[in-house]
C-alpha cells in the first residue's frame, strides 16, 4: 500500500501553528506540501481537550499581533489574507495586576493605559506615555526590518530608537525614565510571557510585546485555540495540503549536507529536498539527522551554548457556579510578592512555592466558554524546566499535586472564596505533559531565552550563518521570534520564505 | 524625551552578535543527547507495553482474572486505581460468533483475521501492585457471561498463560482526584462494573491512596458477584463493602432490591463523592435517585460505558435504517480502500471487519484516540457520549468509535 507521493516539495515536521503556518504559505505558492503530526490533531499546544462533556482550553492563549477588523496586525493580517477565517474575541483588559499595595486593572490602548496606571500612581501620565512611545517605535522598526532588511546606516537613519536601544537590557532602559517604583511594577508583569527577568531582557523584545499587547489588545478563538488550529489544517487541506496525524517523524534523511528525505517511526522513507522542522535543533542535532556525522560541531555548540527558555505548569478547573456568582471580576490577573523580575525569575527555578502567577477567567472573554452555570479558572505559573527534570516517576504526583494546592490556596485567599468548594473539573498541566502530547525538547514551550546573548537583533544577523544543513529550515518557539502563539506564526512564515528564497536560488520556484 | 544614555549609543547591534558568537564559540561541542523530561515521559506513559499472561483464575462463574507482567520483568508503567488498559488483541483465527449471539450487535465481529483490535478494560489490581519490586503486574477482570462480545470471549477462553499482548496502561478519567473530590468515597458498582473499585479498595488497604471507601456493588444473584473472594479478604477499616442483590435469592440476608436513594441514605457519609461504574441502565436509574439526595454535580462521577449494545436504543438514531449496509470509502494518505459498513455498527467496527488499524483506547467517544475527518457522508452520533470538541463538530470530525454511518461515506483516518 502507497500512503505517501513519491516526492514532495517540503516536508513540514509538526502541524502546530508554525508549521501550519510554513504550510499554508508554501500552499499557496503553488508547491507540494506534507505535514507530519504526531498526535491526532493539529496545534500543539494551541488546543483544548473534553473533560465530561465540557471543552477546555488547553493552553494560556492570548494572541498578539491580530488586531481589530479594521486595523489588523501582522498575524491577522496573514490569517486573513490566507482565507484562515478566526472568530477572535477580544479580551476586554490588558491585566489586572495585584501586587504589593496595588490593585489595578489596566486597559489596552496607550493613552487608557498611561491614565489608569496614572490614577494609582499619580503623576507618572507623562513618563508611562513616553516609555510607551518608545516601544511602539521599536515595535513598529521591528516590523518593517523583519521583512524589509537594510544597511547599518540606512537602519541608524530610519530606525534610530531601535538601533540605539539593542544593545541594552530592558532594566536598563526603564530605569532611564526614573519611574517611581509602582509605575514601574505596573508597567512589569507581561515580563513571563518572554521569559527573561529585566536585567538579561533585550529591551527590543520588551518594547515589542508592550507595544502589540498595550497598544491593540489581544484576542482570544470563541471555540478555543482549537478553532484556530482546526482552521488552519483545514484550509490548508483545501490548499491541497497533505496533513498525516499520528505519524512521528524519527529521522530526517541527509547526505552530503543536504536533505534528501525524513523516515517515520513507522518505516515510511518520504523524500524531499526542503524539510521544516518544528521539532527542537537540540533534538534535530542529537536525534534525528541521519546519519548524525552529518551534523557540524558548529551546530552543537549552537544549541549548547543557548538557554532553553519556560515551560508550563497550569492548574485548569471548571467551576461549579458562573464568575459572577463566584464575584470573579477579571478575566486576567497577575499575582506577586514582588515585581522585581529577576526575583521572580530565580524561583521558577525550583519546584514551588510559585509566587509569581497568572490566572484566567476565559468566561470573562468567552461567556460561552463553559456550560451554563459553570466557568472556567486556570491558574499559570512558567517554570524553568531545572527543577522538573530532578522529579522521580514515584513522585510526581506527589509534586504536582503540592505545587497546584499551593497556586489553588494563594488564589482562594485573593479571591476571598475556596476554590476548592467549587471543582467539578481539574486538570494539571506539567512540563511533563507538554512533552507527551508535544514531543518539545524538555518539555520546553518557550524556546531558547531571549537574553542579551541570544538577542533578537543577534538572531536575525547570525540567521545566515546558523544554517548547518542545505534544506533543512526549523520553524517553532525555538526560531528567531522567539515564544508565544503570536511568534509561532511569524516563524513558521520565515521558514517558509527561506524555503521559497532557496527553491527561488536554485531555479525551483517562481519569485513574486 | 529626555537624552537618555542610551541614545548616544549605536553600535548596540554589532555588540550583541558578537557576544552571542562569542557564547557559541565557549560552548562545548559534545551533544547532548538526553532529555530527562521526555524520558519521565517515555517511563510514565509508555505508549505500549509488552505484557505476558502470567495466571489465569475465575473471579466468578463467568468471569475471569488475567495477570500480566512486562515482558521484561520491569514494573508495570503508573495508573491511578480506577483507570483502564487499552488492549491490543492480535486475534488471528476466525471466530464465528462463539459467544451465541445474534451477530448484531456492535462487539460481534466473525472472521476476524490477523490483526489488531483494542478493548478497554478496567485494571481491577491496585497500582501499588504495578509497581512492587518483586513480580510486579496488573490484573484485569472479564465477565464472559455469553453476550459480552467476541473480545470477551477471546480472553476467557482464547488466552492462556504465556501469551504475550500489547496494552497502552493508564487511560481514564475515572480516578480519585484529591484535589477535587471527598476523601470519603462511595462506590456504586453494577455487575462487572466492580473492577475499577476493587483496584480502589486494594490500594486505599494498602494503605497509598488516602480514601475512605464504601462500595455498594449490586449484582442479581450471589453467583454473578464478581471478585467476591478477593473483596472479601480486605480486612482495612476504611474500606466497606455492601453487597445488593436485585434477584430472587432464597437464603440471602443481605440488602435487596436496586441501588437506590433510601438505601444509599443509608450507608453515604456526609460529604461523600459518589463513583458509578456499571451498565447504561443503571446510570439512567441512578441519575434519577441521585436527584433526590441532592447531591451537587461535583460530587458525582460516572465511568464511560463502551459502545452501545444496541444502538437502536440511543436517543435520536433512525432505527429505520438499522439494517442498512452501506459503502465506507477510507481513506489512509493518498490510499483510499471501500468496504462495507452497517448502520448499526460504529464505523470502528466497519474498519476493523475489513482488516483496516483503526486504534481506539475508551471506545465510549470519550478520550478522542480515534478522532477521524468525515470527508462525505451523513452519520449518527449519540448525544450521550459525544466527547468532541466544538471546532471538531463545525468541521465533521467524529469519533469513529462513536459514530455510525447513515449513508455511504468517506474518512481519513491515520495511517498505522
Amino acid at each position: 500500500m502507497k500512503f505517501y507521493k513519491d516526492h514532495y516539495d517540503v516536508i513540514v515536521i509538526g502541524g502546530a501553528l508554525a508549521g501550519l503556518s510554513s504550510a499554508l504559505m508554501l500552499a499557496e505558492k503553488g508547491l507540494s506540501v506534507l505535514v507530519l503530526e504526531r498526535h491526532n490533531l493539529p496545534g500543539g499546544i494551541a488546543t483544548s481537550f473534553v473533560r465530561n462533556g465540557i471543552e477546555i482550553e488547553a493552553a494560556l492563549h492570548e494572541m498578539m499581533s491580530i488586531g481589530s477588523k479594521d486595523h489588523r496586525l501582522k498575524v491577522g493580517k496573514f490569517f486573513d489574507d490566507m482565507g484562515v477565517d478566526i472568530d477572535w474575541l477580544k479580551v476586554p483588559e490588558a491585566y489586572h495586576a495585584s501586587l504589593p499595595g496595588l490593585e489595578v486593572t489596566l486597559h489596552p490602548g496607550f493613552e487608557t493605559f498611561a491614565r489608569e496606571v496614572d490614577q494609582a500612581v499619580p503623576g507618572t501620565y507623562e513618563k508611562v506615555m513616553d516609555v510607551l512611545k518608545l516601544c511602539h517605535t521599536v515595535f513598529d522598526s521591528v516590523n518593517e526590518l523583519s521583512i524589509h532588511p537594510m544597511s547599518k546606516p540606512q537602519m541608524l537613519l530610519k530606525h534610530e530608537a531601535f538601533v540605539k536601544t539593542a544593545g541594552y537590557s530592558t532594566k536598563e532602559v526603564l530605569e532611564t525614565f526614573h519611574l517611581p517604583q509602582q509605575a514601574l511594577d505596573l508597567l512589569s508583569p507581561y515580563w513571563i510571557y518572554v521569559g527573561s527577568g529585566f536585567s538579561e531582557l533585550p529591551f527590543t523584545i520588551y518594547a515589542v510585546l508592550m507595544a502589540d499587547y498595550v497598544g491593540y489588545g489581544s484576542y482570544i478563538p470563541h471555540k478555543f485555540s482549537h478553532e484556530m488550529s482546526l482552521k488552519m489544517a483545514e484550509r490548508a487541506e483545501d490548499m491541497g495540503v497533505q496533513i498525516e496525524y499520528r505519524q512521528h517523524v524519527d529521522k530526517i534523511l541527509v547526505k552530503n549536507g543536504r536533505v534528501t528525505g525524513v523516515r517515520t517511526a513507522r518505516g515510511d522513507e518520504i523524500h524531499s529536498d526542503y524539510v521544516i522542522s518544528s521539532s527542537y535543533p537540540n533534538n534535530v542535532y542529537t536525534h534525528m539527522i541521519e546519519p548524525l556525522s552529518e551534523v557540524p560541531e558548529k551546530a552543537i555548540q549552537m544549541v549548547n551554548g543557548r538557554r532553553l527558555s519556560l515551560t508550563a505548569f497550569s492548574v485548569i478547573m471548571i467551576l461549579d457556579q458562573t464568575a459572577e456568582e463566584l464575584g470573579i471580576r477579571d478575566y486576567s490577573v497577575f499575582r506577586g510578592e514582588t515585581m522585581d523580575t529577576d526575583q521572580c525569575f530565580e524561583e521558577l527555578k525550583g519546584l514551588g512555592p510559585y509566587r509569581y502567577i497568572t490566572c484566567i477567567c476565559h468566561n470573562l472573554a468567552n461567556p460561552d466558554a463553559t456550560p451554563a452555570g459553570t466557568c472556567s479558572y486556570s491558574i499559570t505559573t512558567l517554570p524553568r524546566v531545572d527543577g522538573w527534570k530532578t522529579v522521580k516517576a514515584e513522585d510526581y504526583d506527589r509534586v504536582k499535586h503540592e505545587a497546584a494546592k499551593q497556586l489553588i490556596d494563594d488564589m482562594s485567599s485573593y479571591l476571598g472564596f475556596n476554590l476548592l468548594d467549587h471543582i467539578l473539573e481539574i486538570v494539571i498541566e506539567t512540563p511533563m505533559t507538554v512533552a507527551r502530547y508535544t514531543d518539545a525538547w524538555n518539555g520546553c514551550i518557550y524556546g531558547y531565552a531571549h537574553t542579551m546573548e541570544d538577542h533578537i537583533v543577534a538572531r536575525l544577523q547570525t540567521a545566515e550563518e546558523e544554517k548547518f544543513i542545505e534544506g533543512l529550515e526549523f520553524a517553532g518557539a525555538h526560531q528567531i521570534s522567539g515564544d508565544g502563539m503570536g511568534p509561532a506564526v511569524t516563524n513558521g512564515r520565515k521558514a517558509a520564505k527561506n524555503v521559497l528564497d532557496a527553491m527561488i536560488a536554485q531555479g525551483r520556484a517562481q519569485g513574486r | 524625551m529626555k537624552v537618555k544614555n542610551f541614545l548616544k549609543d549605536v553600535t548596540g547591534a554589532s555588540r550583541v552578535t558578537k557576544a552571542r558568537l562569542q557564547a557559541f564559540e565557549n560552548a562545548s561541542a559534545v551533544p547532548v543527547a538526553r532529555d530527562p523530561i521526555r524520558e519521565a515521559v517515555q517511563e510514565r506513559h509508555p505508549d505500549m507495553t509488552e505484557m505476558v499472561v502470567t495466571e489465569i483464575r475465575p473471579a466468578s462463574p463467568t468471569s475471569k482474572t488475567i495477570r500480566f507482567s512486562r515482558t521484561d520483568g520491569k514494573k508495570m508503567p503508573i495508573f491511578y486505581a480506577g483507570q483502564y488498559v487499552s488492549i491490543a488483541l492480535p486475534i488471528g483465527s476466525p471466530i464465528e460468533n462463539s459467544a451465541g449471539s445474534s451477530g448484531n450487535g456492535p462487539d460481534h465481529v466473525p472472521n476476524v483475521t490477523g490483526r489488531i483490535v483494542c478493548r478497554p478494560y478496567s485494571i481491577s489490581s491496585a497500582p501499588y501492585e504495578a509497581r512492587a519490586e518483586e513480580e510486579p503486574f496488573i490484573e484485569i477482570t472479564v465477565r464472559n457471561s455469553g453476550k459480552d462480545g467476541f473480545a470477551a470471549e477471546y480472553l476467557c477462553h482464547g488466552l492462556k498463560a504465556g501469551d504475550h499482548l500489547l496494552g497502552s496502561i493508564g487511560h481514564g478519567q475515572f480516578y480519585y482526584e484529591p484535589l477535587r473530590d471527598s476523601k470519603k468515597i462511595v462506590a456504586l458498582a453494577g455487575g462487572a462494573g466492580i473492577t475499577p473499585f476493587a483496584s480502589m479498595a486494594k490500594e486505599i488497604a494498602h494503605g497509598t491512596m488516602d480514601a475512605e471507601l464504601t462500595l455498594l456493588y449490586g449484582s442479581v444473584s450471589a453467583d454473578d458477584i464478581v471478585l467476591k473472594e478477593e473483596l472479601e479478604q480486605i480486612d482495612c477499616p476504611r474500606v466497606k463493602i455492601v453487597h445488593v442483590l436485585s434477584g430472587d435469592n432464597p437464603g440471602w440476608e443481605g440488602e435487596k432490591g436496586f441501588l437506590n436513594a433510601e438505601l444509599i441514605r443509608r450507608y453515604a457519609p456526609e460529604d461523600a463523592s459518589f463513583f458509578i461504574c456499571g451498565p447504561q441502565a443503571m446510570y439512567r436509574f441512578l441519575r434519577e435517585e441521585l436527584k433526590k439526595l441532592n447531591i451537587p454535580a461535583r460530587r458525582i462521577r460516572y465511568e464511560v460505558f463502551g459502545q452501545a449494545r444496541d444502538v437502536t436504543a440511543l436517543p435520536g438514531y433512525p432505527a429505520e435504517k438499522k439494517n442498512d449496509v452501506y459503502t465506507l470509502t477510507v481513506r489512509r494518505g493518498i490510499h483510499e480502500d471501500q468496504i462495507p459498513a452497517r448502520a448499526c455498527e460504529s464505523l470502528v467496527t466497519a474498519c476493523e471487519r475489513a482488516g483496516i488499524i483503526l486504534l481506539t483506547d475508551c471506545r465510549s467517544g470519550e478520550c478522542g484516540f480515534c478522532r477521524t475527518k468525515v470527508i462525505s457522508g451523513e452519520y449518527y452520533v449519540s448525544p450521550e457520549n459525544d466527547g468532541r470538541r466544538a471546532a471538531d463538530k463545525d468541521f465533521n470530525y467524529i469519533h469513529a468509535c462513536a459514530a455510525y454511518p447513515l449513508s455511504d461515506m468517506t474518512i481519513k483516518i491515520p495511517i498505522v
